[in-house]
């Protein structure tokens, strides 16, 4: 038995430094040669990517990858190409970009220090911050009301680890998916869910009875979503942030937000000014 | 004969459609050794295990020490304490040493001591003539042992009725003899048995009566002398030339 | 590959710890768990033994309706299902004292329990009918014949399959982080979460589980030497 173990930990030991050594790998190339862009993306999240009624994988996250970079990316190789789909979720998308299945991570990932050690990101698509979902007439109305409750997060989000950090007499539950935190809430195992005020939106707007829920308190964390990619790959990142900066300069992205997020999208979640302004910034506007 | 320790009265039994007992008559005295025997399938075994419920009897009755087992209500463990069994396969069970099998139900159903129970329990093994091996698991005993041992084990609960089913059949000849011997101290201490062998040996030497049986019924029903000498039936005829002659 | 591996982020910062409590929640809703699903497999497994066909039924319907369900569902059923069924005041109480790990207790216990079932009544099958109706035959009741005789002999016969069940169990504990139970696997990728480093969060995971199998299984061995039954083929450990 000490044997066995002994040769496991070899084995993990010796796979270790070959791994990295491997020649940076050019996505391009790789698409070029296929003809298929492959994209991690959610199927619980919307507005930004989820199964809609008629069984259609859709959202606002997969209509930038559609209509922004996918005419750049096709452009980069030379051809047409497709875009496929496969599911991502916060433990997973990291490793599945890593080992070659997906290419690019579309879809509601926060894009942070920690997570720029491993990927790249491109520029941010949307902007937003950590909020609360909560029953109407509720007590917590914000972050600093959260003390001794017991709050649901998810899994893997960059909430629940400032909740950990910075609240601590807040009783975490942290749950694999969002319709399981919800369903916590709606029976009262937890008094609050907090997660990105927009996925909040999204939940309250395809629940039941809308009316009943709330989405409460000032952003706690600033969430730029972006676009995630292998680390390194500056010709692939090129094509991307181009598709999204042609995207804002030519209005594109607004249409596309507006379909999604205007007042008769699927989650009703008008741009700020200053989201606006945020996002203009980054291509120098 | 009211005080018969067992009595079978146009007791029959069926295993499905196949009768398996048919309108058995019997009266064991108590103090009387009965042999019974027959070719296999003749019902024999299952005649003595009607005795203390191990199979259930579905016509006529069966009065055991005096008390009717078939009436609704009658408990079988009480009755079990005071009819002991052995086994062809012994069945001892085989995580307990020679001497916990034996304690076993006097501490667990009589409510001994564990002294008391191991007192007997020395005086009954040396009584089966293998006083030093109460510490052995059962693998590490000979056929002859394990089989005496099931022998101390049934005794250690004071039984007045001792029931025993083909005790050698399982037993290399050579340790046949020494279970025989146990049991035919047994039978002259007074104990009244019922016991189902093809050891005819035993019965002409032990046996106060012997019951031919053949299909479910009692053929023969006589003393060891006249059955062995002028058995009536063609087919007593039949199986004893069978069974002396090999 | 441009995956840059880093192995100190699994003892940088809070992820030893992390690890530590992953462990002891691991082992301690394991350990409760078994014991719920022996107790469980124990009476269940006895009972589709007995000869006494509504006892029978009662172990048969126990197995079949746990086992063919999947653990996932009775963790929410047990989350989600059964507190509503209790007072308002109750509910709020069990939810501030840790009614995940229960619920998840609860799952895992009922479930292999289920299974576990069924290793002991193969253990019971393998024993000959003579051997309770020994038992029986010398005054003792069908229960004390199951319980001095039966089960212990069953016992002994069945711990390899047993050993191999309670693997099972230990690895299925990870099903609990779906209802926020903070086991070895979720904080794994809690380490994730913080590093981004996922292959050294789930190699680290996956050794913590080798280790703890490996273990398990040692101790098993151990106990089977232990109470072997003199006579029966000894199997090597």
């Amino acid at each position: 038995m000490k044997r066995l173990l002994g040769v496991v930990v070899a084995l993990a030991l010796a796979l270790a430094p070959i791994a990295p050594v491997g020649a940076e790998q050019d996505t391009l190339a790789k698409i070029k040669e296929t003809g298929v862009l492959t994209i991690g993306t959610r199927t619980g999240s919307p507005p930004f990517a989820y199964v809609n009624k008629n069984n259609e994988w859709v959202g606002f996250s997969i209509d930038l990858v559609e209509m922004l970079v996918k005419p750049e990316v096709a452009k980069a190789v030379g051809k047409a190409i497709k875009i496929e789909k496969k599911e991502s979720t916060p433990p997973t998308r990291i490793p599945l970009l890593t080992n070659n299945s997906v290419d690019l991570i579309a879809e509601t990932m926060t894009d942070t220090a920690q997570r720029r050690e491993s990927v790249d990101f491109s520029l941010t698509f949307f902007y937003t911050g950590a909020q609360f979902l909560v029953k109407k007439g509720s007590p917590v109305k914000g972050v600093n009301d959260i003390a001794g409750k017991r709050i649901a997060s998810q899994q893997g989000s960059t909430n629940a680890k400032i909740i950990r950090e910075k609240y601590p007499q807040a009783q975490l539950r942290e749950f694999p998916d969002q319709p399981a935190a919800f369903q916590a809430l709606a029976q009262g195992q937890v008094d609050a869910y907090t997660n990105d005020g927009i996925q909040l939106a999204g939940l309250k707007a395809k629940a039941p009875n809308p009316g009943d829920w709330e989405v409460v308190g000032d952003f706690y964390s600033e969430e730029p979503y972006g676009m995630a990619m292998r680390k390194g790959d500056a010709k692939f990142k090129a094509a991307v942030d181009a598709g999204l900066k042609h995207g804002f300069e030519s209005g594109k992205y607004f249409e596309i937000y507006e379909k999604w997020f205007g007042p008769k999208g699927d989650v009703p979640y008008p741009m700020t000014p200053q989201v606006k302004t945020y996002l203009l910034k980054q291509i120098g506007k | 004969m009211a005080d018969a320790a067992i009595r079978f009265r146009d007791v029959n039994k069926w295993f499905g459609k196949h009768q398996v007992l048919a309108d058995i008559n019997l009266a064991v005295s108590p103090g009387e050794v009965m042999v019974v025997c027959g070719p296999s399938g003749s019902g024999k075994s299952t005649l003595i295990r009607c005795v203390n419920g191990l199979e259930a009897i579905q016509g006529g009755d069966l009065v055991v020490l005096g008390e009717s087992i078939v009436r609704s209500g009658v408990s079988m463990s009480a009755l079990r304490t005071r009819v002991g069994m052995v086994f062809q396969s012994f069945n001892l069970f085989p995580h307990m040493t020679v001497l916990e099998n034996i304690m076993l139900a006097p501490v667990r159903v009589r409510g001994l001591s564990a002294t008391e129970a191991e007192k007997t329990a020395r005086t009954l093994l040396a009584r089966v003539r293998i006083p030093d091996k109460a510490e052995n698991y059962p693998a590490n005993l000979s056929g002859g042992q394990q089989q005496r041992v099931a022998i101390a084990r049934a005794l250690a609960m004071q039984p007045k009725i001792m029931l025993f089913d083909e005790p050698t059949s399982a037993l290399d000849p050579e340790m046949i003899n020494e279970v025989l011997d146990v049991m035919t101290d047994l039978a002259k201490e007074g104990m009244t048995m019922m016991v189902v062998t093809h050891e005819m040996g035993f019965a002409r030497r032990v046996a106060h009566r012997v019951v031919f049986m053949d299909a479910g019924r009692v053929v023969e029903e006589a003393t060891p002398d006249a059955f062995f000498a002028a058995p009536k039936s063609e087919r007593a005829k039949d199986f004893l030339s069978k069974i002396l002659s090999h | 590959m441009n995956y840059q591996f880093k192995w100190s982020v699994l003892w940088s910062g809070q992820s030893g710890s992390w690890l530590l409590q992953g462990v002891i929640t691991t082992l301690e809703i394991s350990a409760l768990a078994w014991v719920l699903a022996a107790a469980l497999g124990i009476v269940s497994g006895a009972l589709r033994t007995v000869p006494f066909r509504p006892l029978r039924a009662v172990g048969t319907f126990y197995v079949e309706f746990f086992r063919n369900v999947p653990l996932l569902v009775w963790m929410f059923f047990w989350y989600f299902g059964v507190p509503p069924l209790l007072p308002r005041a109750a509910q709020d109480w069990i939810f501030n004292h840790g009614a995940e790990f229960w619920a998840g207790m609860f799952a895992l216990g009922v479930y292999h329990g289920a299974r576990m079932s069924e290793v002991i009544r193969a253990g019971i099958l393998a024993i000959p009918r003579t051997q309770f109706e020994a038992a029986v035959a010398m005054g003792l009741t069908t229960f004390q014949a199951y319980r001095l005789v039966i089960v212990p002999i069953a016992l002994r016969l069945i711990v390899p399959p047993a050993t191999n069940e309670s693997l099972n169990l230990l690895k299925n504990s990870s099903v609990a982080l779906t209802i926020s139970v903070a086991e070895l696997t979720f904080q794994t990728r809690q380490i994730e979460t913080y590093t981004a480093k996922a292959v050294e969060a789930l190699t680290a995971g996956t050794l913590i589980y080798l280790i703890l199998c490996v273990g398990i299984a040692a101790v098993m061995a151990r106990v089977e030497r232990r109470f072997a039954i003199p006579g029966l083929i000894a199997r090597g450990g």
